[in-house]
């Protein structure tokens, strides 16, 4: 809360908020990211629930959660790349595209 | 989609918002939760279905393996060949109307 004080006071309000808008849209991203990870490491680290997480389930999780990452990633660079690959062709096949 | 932003950001009078520095911010905020929202949704649920897909064996590290990975380039290659092979035929079919 201080930070967002400071931040409107020394930089111009419209960039603070700008800058806040952002890190909103970052932090929608995050969360949106977690709720996913969740629901698909759930499903398959936790077959069936018992009255505690075990230590295999735990690391089943953390693996999970990593993999689970990973392929955000690539999917994301695949995709992005993809894009930008058909936006190439589309102006003409050649210069970059808006990425 | 670049050159508000940055216009935006360099002829703006810094000490206060007048009326037309509040409609510009609105417009910014319109044009980024687009721009944020759609791929950053389709990617979000492009991971979910390659993922359902190409890690199907017991999860027993935190990378992809060689298989995963590549499986999951595929994935989205194909996915989207799919999309446009939908869009392209729908094309079609509007100037055979």
């Amino acid at each position: 809360m201080d930070s967002m004080n400071s931040f409107g006071a020394s930089a111009d309000p419209k960039s603070a908020v700008m800058n806040q808008v952002r890190q909103e849209a970052a932090m929608n991203n995050a969360r949106l990211l977690i709720e996913k990870i969740n629901d698909h490491c759930f499903e398959r680290c936790v077959p069936k629930p018992g009255s505690s997480l075990s230590s295999g389930e735990t690391t089943c999780f953390t693996q999970c959660m990593e993999k689970y990452m990973a392929a955000w990633n690539t999917v994301s660079r695949q995709y992005i790349g993809r894009i930008q690959q058909e936006q190439g062709k589309a102006a003409g096949g050649g210069s970059g595209g808006m990425f | 989609m670049d050159s508000p932003t940055s216009s935006l950001e360099q002829n703006v009078d810094l000490s206060k918002l007048s009326d037309k520095d509040k409609q510009e911010l609105q417009q910014f905020v319109v044009n980024e939760s687009q721009k944020s929202s759609d791929p950053a949704k389709s990617v979000h649920s492009l991971t979910e279905t390659c993922f359902k897909k190409c890690v199907t064996g017991a999860i027993r590290s935190g990378k992809l393996d060689k298989g995963e990975e590549s499986c999951t380039q595929n994935c989205v290659d194909r996915f989207l060949d799919a999309n446009f092979t939908v869009i392209r035929h729908l094309e079609q079919m509007r100037g055979s109307v």
